[in-house]
């Protein structure tokens, strides 16, 4: 077999950004695109301080994170490890840049030049290339140069015609390139002589990209995870960002799909003890018929959406959106019909719709704030609260009956909800997350503080005594279920969505130096 | 998947040299005529020292090519008023229009005598980039050479932003314009500010990622963490402009702490000056009759001319001797029976004060560390131990000293060039493997073979083109406006000792003129070319307000600039990858170009010119031809100037002189030449054969690496400790000076001294700051400096997207660095918008919190400020230049002075 890795030697790169600007033109990536790149990292305090240049880009890992969630199988990875993308199947969703641990991945919308699409160069002119545009992009190895060039009889890593840009113009010899199943390769004899770790290693992902870092391949002392550093000085380039991949649009969906579904199943659950209100029923559809159009209006492919049912296999935005076809057919008929077994198979869609909206964020990997296991019960929680709460506002609204049925309901959801929160939250604090993440989680905006969880608890308790007024308490109850849980996913979704940032294990030892320890900038316990 | 680069309609060959760390091959790949992707050239990985690779800044190129921001046809100036406030009007006019409106004030200043009436050529012009011009420039030095007295004397960078001492002290040392550990083979290196791994090209990142591969000890000594003191196994963070004292603690350590014969005594007593006796004034004891310089025969016990055969010279001692002393304008004093003590002695006496307790408190760096750092060199010195080059056997002394700009130019440069040469000769590492090497000479000819240049000169030593000092050789009427031979005896008289003359001194004359000197006079004529002295000079406005005033400036344009602003003409060249043109290259050249190759390669033309750019040749040729010296200028590329000589034994092809040659023509002789001189007249092959194969190399023999092997053969002596050479002319400058009444330059003949005191550096920035512009230095608390970026340095793209776009992701680019803890204590934070002001300007920027960087230290990289330049201009991005001073106090005896002003922030607003 063949595995092809680059292996970059820390003690060799001097971060001059040549393979950078070689990828650059060989790909003829947009302005601001970067598939490789190369960090500017400084560890220690005045005096005592060490600085080192790390190459990354596309890990091409083993297990890729993007792969797996990829609805439409645009990603793929060939028998050689690397990863690729079908730019012509490729519906622009971005949940690949979302599971990518590593920030390798862009989309780029529209056709931009260097100065200005006004000013479109020349060159830039002659490689436009529209089939890149509103699609995932990313390194490719250079896999058409590495096929040509075996096709000729090179071999990738040893001779240039054969070997990735980004390797072949690495004016230090910092950057290899070969397979890692051959052991006489040159990238195999590397990794028997030196020191070596792969980034964000406890992810899991086996990235082909990895790290000398010491000549001492003798000293065996296991590496010390990279220490996390709150608030590191001058770090902002390396550290966790907001992930910009997913915006509102994306939010709306779960915060429309996780009340709606909700509210469908409580409707239908409320059924069993007063006539369904098919209104409720209708809303609860259009709610979720409303968030996926939001996404639509996110994706970069727009009239490439039915690709998205390529990957049930692994991916659970395929899955949601297989959940949502049965889930708007049985719904829709049972509320034309009125046949309530129709309404219960809806349902049971619905709510498997809203498992998998969970399972989508448990799924990218890229944002820590989503890949926690605890999350999943929580948003399908806040899914169900939501459309409960909602269901009060309907019912206290209109028939006014079972008010304090739905106030108890409402009740121990919220709680559950909230116990759910806590439970993630420490969970999250206990791993580290980016410093932002718990600054935003744990604000003012994030919308399951306490207080507020409690309020809504007074209330829906309230409204289960069967006192005056228990109509309103209902309502307010309701709403605030509702709007605190979108306010909570719309956080989640977006101004708390930090996404991995960028790590060194260690320092690499300079010539006769010594290897420093690393740093993971931005991340904190808490 | 889709990989654009792969679909190529045609490959050329191209080299790139747009930094003094080239020549670098290349291949760049066109699409339908437009080039759009540039590579290494993998066919000259063998030959290259960095495998055919190039640097970041060729990759621009590309979008250099294709920016739509060129100038794209010949431009005239319709307003007659310049500044920087004046819109020049400029109108696009053909060729033929522009190149007679040139040839007319060329043929004007012809018909008045080329010289002025203040005795300076009528026509000048400035070229950047330390000389890399001239390979993308064709056949212009053959139109300059032709034309006859050009004034180069306005800088833009040079002498303010080079190595300067280096060059000056270098190449009378060891013949070494620029120094290179020789780094293939060196365990230690220890490094004041030198930052190879930003500027050191492909050849130095490359040859340094290997030594560190072996495991190199690298000491990286400088007031911020650079790129290359990243790359170091150690980061000294001295106090700024304080590498002297740390220098001479280090020779301190060796000297007085560790045994003498842990030195290199046999080296010392054979090719040095250390044993040459010194008299009571200062120089040498000589004997009378021959006037050779003495030294003390151990066995025989007695005086002798320091050529003698089979002697033991002294070191150390004091020795009743006779002889005769040679002071200035050869005034004699003889001696009978004085004590004399050999230069070596004087040396150890000199350096006693300087302990590295007593420099530890001077740089901010533990004693400690200093005195490790030099028991460190002495051990990996192999001191005693010889290695085998080519069959030769040579000293192997792998350890050198490297020093980076603003270390080794203005005030402080001669102390620690001397030093770091000092060290070498302490431990016979000069010139020899592994040790500190020169690499090309620019000052000493023929310029392309150090071996050559290495002749015999006084007392065994080399030979020095040194500007005469002696009463009536002295050039007591300047013929360049900055007085170089008149001033700077170092400076030599060679092509590019302008270039190395005191530049910023052209830029204060024409401010206001230096007593006892010609009036100062603006050139009737400047050319200028790959170069903005606007933004790259210091005190930028007092330059522009210069350039403002010249009458006639022609600026061969890429885009408008802060320069051409300026201009009354802009030609619009061919640039890099659409010129034709054949350099030679290999063999050893600046920085860190050390090949076992030597040979020719061609830039050729990738795509054809945009727009009405026109191929510098034939530029150069029109020229010629509109100003009747056509004859000339083709007798100048015959005889070499344009980089080949076009005949020589066995083969001419030599250009008919009265013709007008296509440019095809002329480059295709010239390759043909090259062909020829490469085989010895074997072979002829022409263009096509460059073509085809981009370059062409015959091996370069790797001893000739080394000026040990050329010593040895002439029996010379390399010019140190002592200098007596140096204190000698200083005295006769000095004399020459007073009887003409200059007093103005008595600060810098203070730096003719035999063995280089110690001065308060810092104390003499302040005080010239403080002196000059009343005002308080505390209330200027931080000292700014900047450093060179690979992405940046040299390469005239601050208009380049992409180069802005990657250079961004390398810590310190596009504001001012500071100390967190500084910051602090200001109150200011990451991305703040602050005013750093000097007395004389200020400048804005975002503030960039490091650790890596002194607290007293502020640190902008590269240059910047533009306000013309299209991109660039919106950058907002901090420079230095605008705030240093041009300063006669702050200008050392080479004419240079150093990237450095104590300044004040001031916070504007918040960041981002």
């Amino acid at each position: 077999m063949t595995r092809y890795a680059i292996v970059a030697d820390l003690n060799r790169c001097v971060g001059c950004q040549t393979c950078t600007a070689a990828c650059k033109h060989a790909n003829a990536t947009a302005p601001g695109v970067q598939w490789r790149k190369v960090l500017d990292f400084e560890t220690g305090e005045y005096p005592d301080v060490s600085r080192a240049f790390v190459p990354v880009g596309c890990m091409h890992c083993e297990t890729p994170s993007c792969m797996d969630v990829c609805p439409s199988t645009a990603t793929g990875q060939r028998a050689d490890g690397i990863v690729t993308i079908d730019y012509d199947i490729c519906i622009g969703c971005a949940y690949c840049a979302v599971a990518c641990p590593y920030q390798a991945r862009y989309r780029v919308d529209e056709p931009s030049a260097a100065y200005g699409v006004g000013k479109t160069m020349r060159h830039e002119a002659a490689r436009e290339d529209p089939a890149r545009l509103g699609v995932a992009q990313k390194c490719t190895m250079c896999v058409d140069v590495i096929d040509a060039g075996v096709a000729k009889g090179l071999v990738p890593g040893v001779d240039m015609g054969a070997t990735p840009v980004c390797v072949a113009s690495c004016i230090a010899g910092a950057l290899h390139m070969g397979d890692l199943d051959d052991p006489d390769s040159n990238v195999s004899q590397l990794l028997r002589e030196k020191r070596h770790f792969r980034m964000h290693e406890e992810m899991g992902n086996g990235p082909g990209f990895i790290y000398l870092y010491d000549g001492e391949i003798a000293d065996m002392t296991p590496i010390d995870p990279a220490p996390m550093v709150a608030d590191p000085v001058g770090l902002a380039a390396v550290s966790p960002k907001p992930q910009t991949s997913w915006d509102w649009r994306a939010a709306a969906n779960f915060m429309a799909g996780g009340a709606g579904t909700g509210l469908f199943a409580a409707t239908m659950l409320a059924g069993l003890f007063a006539p369904v209100i098919w209104g409720a029923a209708f809303a609860a559809l259009a709610l979720v018929g409303a968030g996926l159009f939001c996404v639509l209006l996110e994706i970069g492919r727009r009239w490439r959406f039915l690709n998205v049912f390529r990957n049930a296999r692994t991916s659970w935005m395929t899955r949601e959106a297989m959940m949502a076809v049965p889930f708007f057919a049985f719904g829709g008929l049972s509320w034309l019909t009125g046949w309530v077994v129709l309404g219960w198979l809806g349902a049971l869609f619905g709510l498997a719709f809203l498992y998998c909206q969970a399972r989508i964020l448990r799924a990218a990997k890229g944002i820590p704030a989503w890949r926690k296991p605890e999350l999943v019960p929580l948003i399908v929680s806040t899914g169900l609260a939501e459309g409960t709460g909602l269901l009060g506002v309907v019912v206290a609204t209109t028939t006014a009956t079972g008010v304090p049925g739905l106030g108890m309901a409402l009740a121990a959801l919220v709680a559950a909800r909230f116990v759910l929160w806590k439970r993630y939250r420490r969970a999250l604090g206990k791993t580290g997350a980016p410093v932002q993440t718990f600054r935003v989680l744990d604000g003012p905006r994030s919308g399951l503080i306490g207080a507020g969880q409690a309020a809504i608890l007074a209330l829906a308790g309230y409204a289960m005594l069967g006192l005056p007024l228990q109509g309103l308490a209902l309502v307010l109850a309701g709403l605030a279920a509702a709007g605190t849980g979108w306010l909570f996913k719309y956080t989640l979704i977006t101004r708390a969505a930090m996404n991995q940032g960028f790590a060194v294990e260690r320092m690499p030892a300079r010539g006769a130096g010594e290897s420093a320890p690393g740093i993971k900038p931005g991340w904190t316990t808490a | 998947m889709h990989t654009p680069g792969n679909t190529v309609s045609k490959t050329v060959s191209s080299y790139c040299y747009q930094c003094v760390a080239g020549p670098d091959l290349m291949k760049v790949d066109t699409l339908d005529g437009v080039p759009v992707q540039v590579r290494p050239n993998g066919t000259a990985a063998a030959v290259h020292p960095a495998h055919g690779k190039v640097c970041v800044k060729a990759f621009g190129l590309i979008q250099k090519t294709n920016n739509p921001h060129r100038v794209l046809t010949p431009m005239i100036r319709s307003n007659p008023r310049k500044g920087r406030g004046e819109d020049p009007g400029f109108r696009p006019a053909t060729w033929d229009e522009a190149l007679e409106l040139i040839c007319g004030k060329l043929n004007q200043a012809q018909a008045r005598g080329k010289m002025d009436d203040s005795g300076f050529p009528r026509v000048a012009a400035s070229f950047g980039g330390g000389g890399t011009p001239t390979v993308y420039m064709g056949t212009f030095p053959a139109f300059l050479s032709a034309w006859g007295p050009v004034d180069m004397s306005f800088g833009s960078g040079q002498g303010v932003k080079c190595y300067h001492s280096e060059h000056l002290y270098g190449e009378l040392w060891h013949r070494a314009f620029t120094v290179s550990p020789d780094t293939p083979l060196v365990e230690m290196v220890i490094s004041f500010g030198a930052n190879v791994e930003a500027s050191g090209g492909v050849c130095g990142v490359r040859r340094h990622a290997d030594a560190r591969d072996r495991g190199i000890r690298r000491v990286q000594v400088e007031p911020h963490l650079s790129v290359t003191g990243a790359c170091s196994a150690e980061w000294v963070p001295i106090r700024p402009k304080t590498d002297p004292a740390f220098m001479f603690a280090l020779v301190h350590v060796l000297l007085h702490e560790a045994g003498r014969k842990r030195l290199d005594l046999p080296f010392l007593k054979a090719m040095t000056s250390s044993p040459y006796l010194v008299a009571p004034n200062g120089f040498y004891l000589r004997d009378p009759a021959t006037k050779k310089p003495l030294v003390w025969d151990l066995g025989e016990g007695r005086a002798v001319p320091f050529d003698a055969k089979g002697i033991d010279p002294a070191l150390e001692g004091e020795f009743a001797v006779a002889g005769v002393e040679v002071g200035p304008d050869d005034v004699e004093w003889v001696h009978d029976g004085i004590p004399c003590r050999p230069a070596f002695a004087h040396l150890v006496d000199h350096v006693r004060p300087y302990s590295p307790e007593w420099a530890a408190e001077i740089c901010d760096v533990k004693a400690e560390v200093i005195r490790k750092t030099a028991l460190d060199f002495l051990d990996h010195a192999h001191v005693g131990e010889t290695t085998e080059v080519n069959g030769k056997e040579m000293p192997f002394r792998p350890v050198a000293i490297s020093l980076g700009k603003t270390v080794c130019n203005g005030w402080g440069g001669y102390e620690c060039v001397w030093a770091r040469t000092v060290m070498a000769v302490l431990i016979g590492g000069l010139e020899v493997p592994g040790g500190t090497l020169g690499t090309t000479v620019r000052l000493n000819r023929p310029a392309d073979n150090r071996w050559s240049s290495v002749v015999p000169g006084p007392d065994g030593f080399m030979n020095y083109p040194m500007n005469p000092t002696k009463k009536g050789e002295w050039q007591e009427v300047p013929t360049s406006r900055h007085a170089h031979q008149t001033l700077v005896p170092l400076a030599a008289n060679s092509p590019w000792s302008q270039a190395l003359g005191p530049t910023h001194l052209a830029w204060m004359a024409q401010k206001k003129g230096f007593e006892h000197l010609p009036k100062p006079t603006p050139p009737d004529v400047w050319f200028v070319y790959r170069t903005n002295p606007v933004i790259s000079f210091w005190d930028t406005g007092a330059v522009g307000e210069a350039i403002a005033n010249f009458p006639f400036t022609v600026c061969f344009a890429y885009t408008h600039d802060e320069t051409n602003h300026m201009a009354d003409v802009l030609l619009p060249e061919c640039t890099d990858l659409e010129g034709l043109q054949l350099i030679r290259i290999g063999g050893s050249k600046y920085v860190e170009q050390f090949w076992d190759h030597q040979g020719f390669a061609l830039r050729d033309p990738a795509a054809k010119p945009m727009g009405e750019a026109k191929d510098f040749t034939w530029i150069a040729t029109q020229l010629a031809k509109g100003t009747g010296l056509l004859g000339d200028y083709n007798m100048a590329i015959n005889k070499g100037a344009a980089g080949v000589r076009l005949f020589g034994k066995g083969f001419d092809f030599s250009l008919e002189p009265e013709v007008e040659h296509s440019v095809e023509g002329i480059w295709d002789a010239s390759c043909r030449a090259a062909s020829a001189e490469l085989t010895e007249g074997a072979e002829s092959q022409g263009l096509d054969y460059y073509r085809e194969h981009g370059f062409r190399m015959i091996p370069f023999p790797r001893e000739r690496w080394y000026l040990y092997p050329a010593m040895i053969e002439q029996g010379l002596r390399f010019e140190l400790p002592y200098q007596e050479r140096l204190l000698r002319i200083g005295q006769e400058l000095g004399a020459r000076l007073h009887e003409k009444g200059i007093t103005w330059w008595d600060r810098q003949l203070r730096e003719y001294e035999a063995l280089p005191h110690y001065q308060d550096l810092q104390g003499l920035w302040e005080h010239a700051q403080e002196a000059a512009y009343n005002v308080k230095i505390e209330d200027y608390p931080f000292w700014l400096l900047t450093t060179r970026s690979m992405q940046y340095s040299w390469g005239g793209n601050a208009g380049l997207q992409m180069i802005h776009e990657i250079a961004s992701n390398v810590a310190g680019h596009g504001g001012v660095m500071m100390n967190p803890e500084a910051a602090r204590r200001l109150g200011l934070e990451e991305g703040d918008l602050v005013e750093i002001a000097s007395p004389i300007a200020e400048t804005k920027g975002a503030v960039i919190l490091r650790q890596g960087i002194r607290p007293d230290t502020l640190l902008m990289i590269g240059q910047f400020d533009h306000w013309k330049t299209p991109f660039a201009k919106d950058l907002k991005t901090p420079s230095m230049n605008a705030l240093t001073p041009m300063s006669l106090e702050l200008t050392d005896a080479t004419g240079s002075g150093a990237d450095l002003v104590r300044v004040s922030v001031r916070k504007l607003g918040v960041g981002a």
